[in-house]
């Protein structure tokens, strides 16, 4: 007994199942069951005898062997890790001092500060409660608009779900069938492109009007200079970073001058500001290195293929294998949602372009280019840098660096196909690991790191690849650092096992949260398939004859209102399939719509007044602060991200772009 | 009070079996790590760690789903029923345990073992690779993980009763929470003062009232706010 008005009954009923409050996961697994063993019925069996007992199992087990799915612990680990590890505080202060001469400088950092953490811990109420108040009461104390400051911490606290690396995105992947690389690559450029957007809006806001954010006076921002360091900025070079040279080279120049500490200036100490100061020179070079590498190396026509490629393509064969295994096994009428529901995984993590016809043209153009205008850029700087440059970048590197550092990588790892997101997942949380080592035990970590390093390197040239080595130093260093500082913690004080311990409970409870969640919508969309709910629902769309904008339009202000009561868990699970299906009939991309969607929930999660993040910030503001004027501070910014969507739509190229370019069409 | 004591102890078997096997989140960053070291280094994949990544990951997410229910960490559409009081929480929650909850965990239990107990009888192996490692502990999991979850969700339903009765949410366990890390990072912060500071202190709170929009502000949801009474 099957029967699509069944099937839409289900649909009707879900919307106010949620609504009464039951945990989802358990909701939509209940709806599916007792749908399901309608549909399953046979008046010749006893009911313990109903396939939907088979089905649930089935679903399950599907679920537990999703190889999407597997890197949302990794990624929530690395996540609750990093946002233990790296303190906002010290980041907001360096990157405000790095800003002094903005206008609006207080606003800009506040963003740029959210953003960057958000895209590490991607949990907006933790970042808007933190930003509340380590910025809140500075911007104010300043004199800054309240609606001003508080939309740059609410729009700031929700970009961090949208910029990859967010696990928002991994559940759409599992979700469509898509795979998380291309994903990753087409939300990078609109999450950078809404993140300047807001920036600029904050700037133009304060060029126009300068009173809404008063300049800091001179005494707020100004950075003491050490003593020895006055002294090299009045010696023979005049220029900070030449005199330090000359420094390290002749350390007599700094005869009887003192360290802060009260200690005489010894060489290891000259040494370790050169190398703070050379910090921007090193991460360009290296920067551009990788490029030239990326693409002249190792898409290279002639050379062999890496041997990563091709261990990635037998585990990409053997993919559909497994499938099919699940499928056998299953009761004969899953085939028919089989293809709408888990389909995923290293299909679409197949490595990018490896066969390429040498360097792209204009490549060598527009490398020279980038890097004249860097080179040009790095010597500005450096000829302009001072002793109180040099002091807020020595902050710069320890504060922001590391986790720059940690974040970029494993998003160029994934992105540039050189490893798995699995994989780089995994090298995250590791790397999460050591960067909270290296808070509490710096001096042990960088020099057992540095051993570490030397031995990876050594066992990497076996290998012989100058890359190769490269990259076996990085790990070793990685993993020896990790390993030794952990080693002693848990010897003597187990100060970072709490908040290990804190990150791995937290973990499991997210990791249970949202895979549950994808077991319930497992059941709950095999039994609305089994139904043919999805049919009529297609039949029913295209009976509209809706255009392809249209049907966006419509699609795209579903999810924006679903937005308000529910968490984008609960909408990218259960309401983005029902849409999913539709795209191919609309000839719309599933990357594009996944971006757009990812986009979209930002302007749901502004919008008043049901926007979670301005009651957290209502909760820490002071108390003369309004949740109107909270409120009346959010609404440009979801004006920015609709009019975001407008450019994503008419614009495809600029969301596509990165993943057309990594892996081809 | 003896009602009490037997929810906060199938809480506690829940909480202690989830948070052992949490543990598997490091084993798998490890593993993980390793083998990329070297397959990618050493040039030597080994040909099972795909199975064995999906099955730490299956595990764990598998066995925690009883610490998540019994830490109320499971998403809910929580904006009506917020600003609800807690008899009718526990009114509503009750009628969808027993409707929702109990028929699908069953399943998992009462089926699962069937479906376990198929793959022992077979001696079931993985065919991701030739020679694929055998895969019926795995699938044992589900009914063990089935009849963790029916257990803490009958003490759920405990709850809700008891809730019906006295109009009040029994406590749970003091757990970690997300909003936690507002204190870590407020604690070892150098330019914020003494008293932004203290806002550590009802992070929790803040994190109630804005789960709910504002609407309930009169005690809404007790029972994670009381659950430091344990």
């Amino acid at each position: 007994m099957s029967d699509p008005i069944l099937g839409l009954t289900m649909l009707g009923l879900i919307v106010i199942a949620i609504m009464m409050g039951f945990p989802t996961a358990f909701t939509l697994m209940g709806m599916g069951m007792l749908f399901g063993a309608l549909a399953f019925f046979d008046p010749a069996q006893h009911w313990w005898e109903n396939k939907i007992f088979d089905l649930m199992v089935q679903r399950t087990y599907g679920a537990m062997n999703n190889d999407t799915l597997i890197s949302i612990p990794l990624f929530v680990f690395m996540g609750y890790l990093i946002e233990r590890a790296a303190l906002v505080d010290k980041m907001f202060h360096s990157v405000q001092l790095a800003f002094r001469r903005l206008p609006a400088s207080l606003a800009v950092t506040t963003l740029i500060v959210c953003a960057f953490w958000g895209m590490a811990s991607g949990i907006v109420g933790a970042v808007v409660v933190l930003m509340g108040v380590i910025a809140l009461r500075p911007m104010l104390n300043a004199g800054y608009d309240v609606r001003l400051a508080s939309g740059a911490i609410t729009a700031g606290g929700t970009l961090g779900i949208l910029i990859p690396p967010s696990v928002m995105l991994i559940v759409y992947a599992a979700v469509a069938g898509q795979s998380i690389v291309k994903l990753y690559a087409a939300a990078m450029l609109p999450g950078f492109f809404l993140a300047s957007l807001y920036v600029i809006y904050i700037i133009c806001r304060a060029l126009i009007n300068p009173q809404l954010a008063p300049k800091l006076s001179a005494d707020q921002y100004r950075v003491p200079v050490p003593d020895w360091l006055a002294r090299l900025e009045r010696g023979e070079s005049k220029r900070v970073f030449g005199a330090l040279l000359l420094a390290v080279l002749r350390p007599g120049v700094l005869a009887g001058a003192t360290t802060p500490a009260g200690r005489p200036v010894s060489f290891g100490f000259i040494f370790r500001n050169f190398a703070a100061a050379s910090v921007p020179l090193v991460l360009v070079l290296s920067l551009f290195c990788l490029t030239w590498w990326f693409v002249l190396v190792r898409n290279a026509p002639d050379a062999m293929l890496p041997p990563e490629v091709s261990v990635e393509q037998t585990e990409t064969l053997q993919a559909p294998a497994e499938d099919e295994e699940v499928k056998e096994l299953g009761a004969g009428e899953q085939e028919m949602e089989e293809q709408q529901t888990t389909r995923s995984g290293p299909l679409g993590d197949v490595a990018p372009r490896t066969v390429e016809e040498g360097a792209p043209e204009g490549f060598y153009e527009r490398f020279w280019t980038a890097a004249a205008f860097m080179a040009a850029l790095l010597l500005f700087y450096y000829w302009r840098m001072d002793g109180e440059q040099l002091e807020i970048l020595k902050m710069l590197t320890s504060s922001v660096v590391p986790l720059a550092v940690l974040t970029l990588s494993v998003l160029g790892a994934i992105l540039f196909g050189i490893t798995t997101a699995t994989e780089s997942a995994g090298i995250g949380s590791i790397g999460a690991m050591y960067l909270a080592a290296l808070q509490k035990y710096q001096r042990l970590t960088l020099w057992s790191a540095l051993i570490g390093a030397i031995v990876g390197a050594s066992l990497g040239s076996i290998q012989g690849e100058t890359m190769t080595i490269i990259i076996s130093g990085v790990l070793g260093g990685l993993f020896t650092g990790t390993a030794v500082a952990w080693g002693r913690d848990l010897a003597t004080s187990r100060r970072l096992f709490a908040t290990m311990k804190e990150s791995v409970f937290l973990t499991a409870k997210t990791t249970a949260m949202v895979c549950w969640l994808f077991v319930g919508s497992a059941l709950f969309s095999a039994v609305f398939a089994l139904h043919g709910g999805q049919q009529v629902i297609e039949q029913w769309v295209l009976g509209l004859n809706l255009t392809p904008l249209q049907f966006m339009l419509v699609a795209q202000l579903i999810i924006f209102i679903l937005g308000w009561p529910l968490e984008w868990t609960e909408i990218i699970v259960i309401f983005v399939p029902i849409f999913i299906p539709l795209l191919s009939h609309f000839g719309i991309d599933p990357v594009l719509f996944g971006a757009m969607v990812a986009v979209n929930l930002q302007a749901a999660f502004l919008s008043p007044p049901v926007a979670m993040s301005a009651f957290y910030l209502k909760g820490v503001a002071p108390k003369h602060v309004t949740l109107n004027q909270i409120f009346a501070g959010m609404m440009p910014y979801m004006l920015i991200v609709v009019l975001c969507l407008v450019i994503m739509y008419a614009w495809p190229g600029m969301t596509l772009m990165l993943p057309d370019f990594l892996y081809g069409r | 009070m003896t009602v009490q004591r037997f929810l906060l102890a199938t809480d506690r078997i829940s909480a202690w079996s989830g948070k052992a096997f949490a543990w598997l989140i490091v084993a798998l960053a490890l593993v993980v790590g390793i083998e990329v070291f070297k397959r990618y280094i050493l040039n030597a994949p080994t040909a099972w760690i795909f199975d064995l990544n999906s099955m730490l990951y299956g595990t764990l997410f598998m066995m925690c789903g009883a610490y998540a229910l019994a830490q109320n960490a499971h998403v809910r559409g929580d904006f009506l029923y917020g600003s609800m009081k807690p008899r009718v929480q526990a009114a509503l929650d009750l009628t969808l345990y027993i409707l929702f909850f109990v028929p699908g965990i069953l399943a998992l239990a009462y089926a699962g073992y069937g479906f376990a107990e198929l793959s022992w009888r077979i001696n079931e192996h993985s065919n991701v690779t030739a020679d694929g490692p055998p895969v019926y502990h795995f699938k044992t999991f589900i009914p063990i993980a089935g009849v963790l979850v029916m257990l803490q969700g009958l003490t759920e339903i405990a709850r809700c009763v008891v809730c019906l009765r006295t109009g009040e949410w029994p406590a749970r366990l003091k757990d970690v929470e997300e909003i936690d890390v507002v204190g870590t990072q407020l604690s070892q912060s150098e330019f914020v003062d003494e008293e932004s500071r203290r806002v550590a202190e009802h992070a929790q709170d803040i994190q109630d009232a804005a789960k709910h929009r504002g609407l309930g502000e009169s005690g809404a949801s007790p029972e994670t706010r009381d659950g430091g009474r344990n």
